[in-house]
């Protein structure tokens, strides 16, 4: 509403996000609270809560309002799509697999519960998304929510988040915006959406890598260099840096291209966060 | 009641069920890139002499109640998934740190604890969305379809399954009870239900089936250890009461027979109002039986 009374020529995209992350905090408090056992729902608390930049919840929120959904609708999905995420990494975290120590400036997970307990807090916050999403849903057609669920389920299957952990690009993916089914929007936006979030994934990636070489761990909030030291296959390591600065401008410049048929005011969010996610420094 | 049970042929309907569901599990989990991950999944769902008792547990609720059994698959398939994606990481090192499932190596000990995490984290996912793209939508509404993944999730999560494993991790006094029936009564509760609403049941018939199931489940479990303290030397006992908690362990054999005997009964009981659906009830009849007596043996690939 704010917006539309003072139209400004640059979108506020700082407090955009504090906005409507605030709103995600807010309601992913809301949603796991503590019960019996206690342990194991403070376990996921601690992960979940543990800030973040909430970019992937942002998105599904921004991409449900692009084709005419709105906040409310798409809480459950986003607060979903965070679970998800936070899940992927207290289990990519674990020893067995990226063995890290620290997170987001905290302790991992399971250096403070233990890794028995973090198995489980993953698994619960994995499950807990789908029955939140199914269960808090309200205002659209079942219809539109089983399609949504699905998608949700595909972006972190095998097709998703898993197999980019398998085959270690840690393509994470930013495919939550096929959530924007639940806005409403026709197959044709959720196409371009999926598309722009394809790129902005990638691009995500891509800088991370970056700012992995470039970058210290006090800065990061994580261990840097750790890319390195783990032999991974980066994109500085394959390309060099200079060519994936080139590819990471690439597919900003693709990940727009695809907001143009869209509602530009609208899409405004969703440029300032590929914008964002291509000039970050953490 | 007795006598009905004993007549109708379990380990035929049974067999039968599970070679469906063993044929519908194959092609729901095709090899793809990366192969690593789909062969790690494969091993496990697909794994040989593998009872299928939540499927088969989910398609008889759901005929009891009229409802087409291919309405009933896609989720018969879910379950299973879900169901091997906790056992999985249940015999992780950092959980039981169990080397065998079903008399063959677990998962990690094949293909090293981080695939069979992530092995684990893709079948919860995949046990959904094969829900959502298999179910068909003229035998049943979304409302439902929603109802179940709902179901599904809370029976694996945090006051589920996941609690049942934690605090047998953890332990504490007096919580065998609380331990098997999350545990091993989830799953049986989870199935039937499921089934029932996948069928349209009203939902105080969703409750009896509730009850029913987790009795069922935790039948089935308390006569497991029976049966196991029988067979085992008394070194293998000492493994089993540190390893978890059982009502064998913790009662005893003459506790732990009575309270096989309750369970019997008491899942009998919340039958009682489905005599009403005829014959379609015998079913579920006859896997109380099965799980108290083990009158025969199915699912062994002997």
């Amino acid at each position: 509403q704010e917006e539309e009374e003072n139209p400004k020529p640059a979108f506020d995209f700082k407090s955009y996000m504090l906005q409507k992350g605030n709103s995600v905090n807010q309601a992913l408090d809301a949603a796991v609270s503590i019960r019996d056992p206690k342990k194991i729902h403070e376990a996921m608390r601690y992960s979940l809560l543990a800030g973040g930049k909430r970019v992937r919840p942002v998105l599904c929120i921004a991409a449900c309002e692009l084709v005419g959904g709105n906040e409310s609708i798409a809480m459950p999905a986003a607060c979903a799509v965070e679970m998800i995420h936070t899940m992927s990494l207290i289990h990519d975290d674990l020893p067995c697999m990226d063995n890290d120590d620290l997170r987001r400036g905290k302790p991992t997970n399971h250096k403070v519960f233990g890794e028995d307990v973090a198995v489980l807090a993953g698994d619960a916050l994995l499950a807990f998304a789908f029955e939140h999403m199914a269960v808090s849903t309200v205002g659209i057609p079942p219809s539109r929510l089983v399609k949504a669920v699905g998608e949700l389920a595909k972006s972190i299957g095998t097709e998703g988040l898993v197999a980019g952990q398998v085959v270690d690009i840690n393509s994470e993916g930013l495919k939550d915006v096929g959530l924007a089914i639940l806005g409403g929007g026709s197959d044709d936006e959720v196409e371009k959406l999926r598309t722009f979030a394809r790129c902005i994934g990638l691009l995500f990636q891509v800088v991370d890598d970056i700012l992995d070489v470039t970058k210290s761990s006090q800065e990061l909030g994580k261990t840097a260099g750790k890319d390195l030291v783990a032999d991974k296959v980066t994109y500085p390591k394959l390309l060099g840096l200079e060519k994936s600065r080139e590819l990471a401008d690439k597919l900003n410049r693709e990940a727009q291209q695809q907001l143009s048929g869209f509602d530009q005011e609208k899409a405004s969010p969703l440029i300032a966060l590929a914008n964002y996610i291509a000039y970050r420094q953490n | 009641k007795q006598q009905r049970s004993t007549q109708f042929d379990l380990k035929t309907y049974w067999t039968k069920l599970i070679a469906e569901i063993d044929q519908k599990l194959d092609q729901a989990i095709p090899i793809k890139y990366p192969e690593g991950i789909y062969e790690a999944m494969r091993y496990s769902v697909l794994a040989k002499g593998a009872k299928r008792a939540p499927p088969v547990m989910c398609v008889a609720a759901c005929e009891l109640f009229g409802g087409n059994r291919l309405a009933a698959f896609p989720t018969a398939c879910a379950l299973e998934m879900v169901h091997a994606a906790s056992l999985i990481h249940d015999d992780l090192p950092c959980m039981d740190d169990d080397p065998s499932r079903r008399g063959q190596p677990s998962n990690h000990t094949i293909y090293g604890v981080d695939m069979a995490i992530l092995a684990g984290d893709a079948l919860f996912p995949l046990g959904y969305e094969h829900i959502v793209s298999h179910t068909p939508s003229d035998l049943v509404p979304e409302t439902c379809i929603l109802r179940v993944i709902a179901e599904i999730a809370r029976a694996v999560g945090s006051t589920g399954m996941a609690a049942g494993q934690f605090l047998d991790i953890e332990g504490g006094p007096n919580s065998v009870e609380f331990v098997q029936e999350k545990k091993f009564g989830e799953m049986g509760e989870c199935s039937a239900v499921c089934g029932g609403l996948l069928a349209g049941a009203e939902d105080d018939e969703v409750q009896k089936l509730r009850r029913y199931g987790r009795a069922v489940g935790v039948l089935y479990q308390v006569v497991d250890d029976l049966l196991d303290a029988k067979t085992q030397s008394e070194e293998d006992e000492e493994k089993t009461k540190k390893k978890g908690k059982s009502y064998v362990a913790v009662y005893g054999v003459d506790k732990a027979m009575e309270v096989a005997e309750e369970l019997r009964t008491k899942a009998k009981k919340e039958l009682d109002g489905f005599e009403k659906y005829g014959e379609k009830v015998v079913p579920l009849y006859s896997f109380v039986d099965y799980a108290a007596d083990r009158g025969f043996s199915v699912g062994d690939s002997s």
